[in-house]
C-alpha cells in the first residue's frame, strides 16, 4: 500500500484533473481497472449468448450454404494465430509501461495494433468471400439460420477488436505527446490490455467451437 | 520523468515469461489445428474417437486460462478481480448450457425457402442476380406481409404434398403404417428430427425401405415445405400411431 500512497502524492501536483479515471478509489484501487473487470464480466455474459444463440440453432438451417461449405480452415488459422501473438505484443507493452520505458511500449502497441488491424482485414476479406461467393446471407428472406448467427457472432467480435485498434492508435499518440504520467498512468496502458487480451479468448473460444470442432463431425 | 529515485521500485519485468508463454500457445495452437488434419488418417483417427474433440476443448481451455491468468494477471491480481470476472463467466457459461438443453419444439414459421443449398447449386441453380439487374427490394411492410402470405402458403403446400406424396405410407396424420412409413407424429427419428435431417431424408431417400429420395421428383423447395410441415407434426402424438422408432430427440 505504500506504493499508493506514494503515487497519490505525486500525482496530487502533477496530474491536474487529467487524470481521474486512473486515480485510485476509497477502496485504494485504479476506477478504471476496476471498471474495466466489471466490463468484461458482462462481456463474458455478451458473447457468451451470441455463441449460445449460435449452438442452439446449429444443425437447423433449412437450407445451405452450411458451416463445412463456408469455413476455410487456412486463412482462419492466419488470423488466429495474428491475434494470439497481438496478445503476446499487448503484455510486452504493458510490461514496458510499468518498467516506464514509454517509447519501447509505444512500439509494442502498434505492433499489436498492426495484428489486431490484419486480423479486421482478414476478416473483411472472409465475410466478403461468403457473401458473394458462398452465398451466406445474414438477413432477409435469403437468410439461413447459420449466416444469421455466425455474421452476428462474429461481427460484434470483430467490431470489438476494430474498437481496440483505434484505442491502441490513441494510446500511441498520447504516448507520443507525453501525454502519459509513465508511473502512474501506465494503469491506463494496462486495462487497455486487458481489454485487447478480453477480445483473444473469445476469439480462442470462437476458433474451437465454431471453427475447429465443425472439422472434426 | 523525474521519477529516477523510483527506479529501484519498478516493478519486476515479466518480458522472459510473456514470450515464453507466447511460444507456448503457439505451440498449442498448431496442436490445435493438427487434430482436424488427423481425420486424413483413419487408423489414428478411429484409434482414439472420442478423444479428439474433448482434447479440443481441454487445449481451448487452457489457452484461456492462461491469457487471462498470465497476460491479464488475473492469477496473481486482487480477489475482487476475479469475482468480477469469474462468476459472470460461469453465468454465462450456466446460461449457454440451460439454452442448449432446450430443443425447438414448436413448428419454426419461417415461410419460404431459405437460401440456396449447396445441393441445388450442384445441382445447376443458378443464384438470382444481384445489383442492377436485380429485382428491387420490397418496402417493409409489404415485405413483412409477402412474408406473412408466403408462410402460409408455404404450410398449406407442404400439408398439399404431404397428402398427396407421403400420406400412403405414413398415414393422412402421419402416425404411419406397420411394415411402411414410420410414425411422423412422435418425437422419435430413425435418421434426425432437425430441419436439416428432415429435409436430407426426404431428399435421398432411405436406402433398403419404401422411402424413394424425392428430389428426383421434388424440386427442393417443395421438399422444404414438406421438411416443415413433417417438423409440425412432431408431438402431436396421434391415436393408433406406430411404435416409437429411432433415437427420441
Amino acid at each position: 500500500m505504500s506504493a499508493h500512497a506514494d503515487t497519490l502524492t505525486h500525482d496530487s501536483h502533477e496530474a491536474h484533473g487529467h487524470g481521474a479515471l486512473s486515480e485510485n478509489n476509497f477502496l485504494g484501487l485504479p476506477n478504471i481497472k476496476l471498471a474495466m473487470w466489471a466490463f468484461l464480466g458482462s462481456e463474458c455474459m455478451f458473447f457468451g449468448s451470441l455463441i449460445g444463440t449460435y449452438f442452439f440453432y446449429h444443425g437447423n438451417s433449412l437450407s445451405g450454404p452450411l458451416p463445412k461449405d463456408v469455413f476455410s480452415i487456412g486463412i482462419t488459422s492466419i488470423s488466429t494465430f495474428l491475434l494470439l501473438m497481438s496478445s503476446v505484443t499487448m503484455a510486452l507493452g504493458v510490461d514496458a509501461m510499468r518498467q516506464q520505458k514509454p517509447m519501447k511500449a509505444r512500439t509494442f502497441i502498434l505492433l499489436t495494433a498492426a495484428l489486431g488491424a490484419c486480423f479486421v482485414g482478414f476478416q473483411v476479406v472472409e465475410f466478403h468471400e461468403f457473401y458473394t461467393e458462398k452465398h451466406l446471407v445474414f438477413a432477409g428472406p435469403n437468410a439461413s439460420l447459420f449466416g444469421s448467427t455466425f455474421y452476428t457472432m462474429t461481427g460484434f467480435h470483430g467490431t470489438h477488436v476494430t474498437v481496440g485498434v483505434i484505442w491502441l492508435l490513441i494510446m500511441s499518440v498520447l504516448i507520443t505527446k507525453k501525454k502519459l504520467v509513465p508511473g502512474k498512468e501506465a494503469v491506463n496502458v494496462e486495462v487497455m490490455g486487458l481489454y485487447w487480451h478480453f477480445v483473444d479468448i473469445v476469439w480462442i473460444v470462437i476458433f474451437t467451437f465454431v471453427y475447429l470442432l465443425e472439422f472434426l463431425k | 520523468m523525474s521519477h529516477g529515485h523510483d527506479s529501484h521500485e519498478l516493478p519486476h519485468s515479466h518480458q522472459k515469461q510473456y514470450i515464453i508463454l507466447g511460444v507456448v500457445l503457439s505451440i498449442v495452437t498448431f496442436i490445435e489445428l493438427g487434430i482436424p488434419l488427423i481425420k486424413g488418417v483413419p487408423e489414428l483417427w478411429t484409434a482414439a474417437k472420442e478423444v479428439w474433440a474433448p482434447l479440443l476443448v481441454v487445449l481451448s481451455i487452457f489457452k484461456f486460462g492462461a491469457v487471462v491468468g498470465d497476460f491479464m494477471h488475473l492469477r496473481t491480481d486482487l480477489t475482487l478481480y476475479k469475482i468480477l470476472f469469474v462468476s459472470p463467466l460461469f453465468l454465462a457459461m450456466f446460461s449457454f448450457f440451460a439454452i442448449g438443453s432446450l430443443s425447438i419444439v414448436h413448428f419454426h414459421p419461417f415461410g419460404k425457402g431459405y437460401a440456396i443449398t449447396a445441393q441445388d447449386l450442384a445441382d445447376g441453380y443458378v443464384p438470382p442476380a444481384t445489383g442492377a439487374t436485380a429485382e428491387p427490394p420490397l418496402a417493409d411492410d409489404k415485405f413483412e406481409a409477402a412474408f406473412a402470405d408466403a408462410q402460409k402458403t408455404s404450410f398449406a403446400k407442404g400439408k398439399e404434398t404431404f397428402t398427396a406424396s407421403c400420406a400412403s405410407c405414413h398415414r393422412a396424420d402421419g402416425g404411419g403404417m406397420p411394415g411402411l412409413g414410420v410414425n411422423l407424429s412422435d418425437d422419435c427419428y430413425k435418421h434426425g428430427g432437425k430441419i436439416a435431417a428432415l429435409y436430407t431424408t426426404i431428399a435421398k431417400g432411405v436406402s433398403g425401405t419404401a422411402m424413394p429420395a424425392w428430389q428426383n421428383s421434388m424440386d427442393s423447395e417443395k421438399m422444404r415445405q414438406v421438411a416443415y410441415y413433417v417438423r409440425s407434426l412432431k408431438g402431436t402424438n396421434v391415436a393408433g400411431g406406430k411404435e416409437c422408432e429411432g433415437p427420441k430427440e
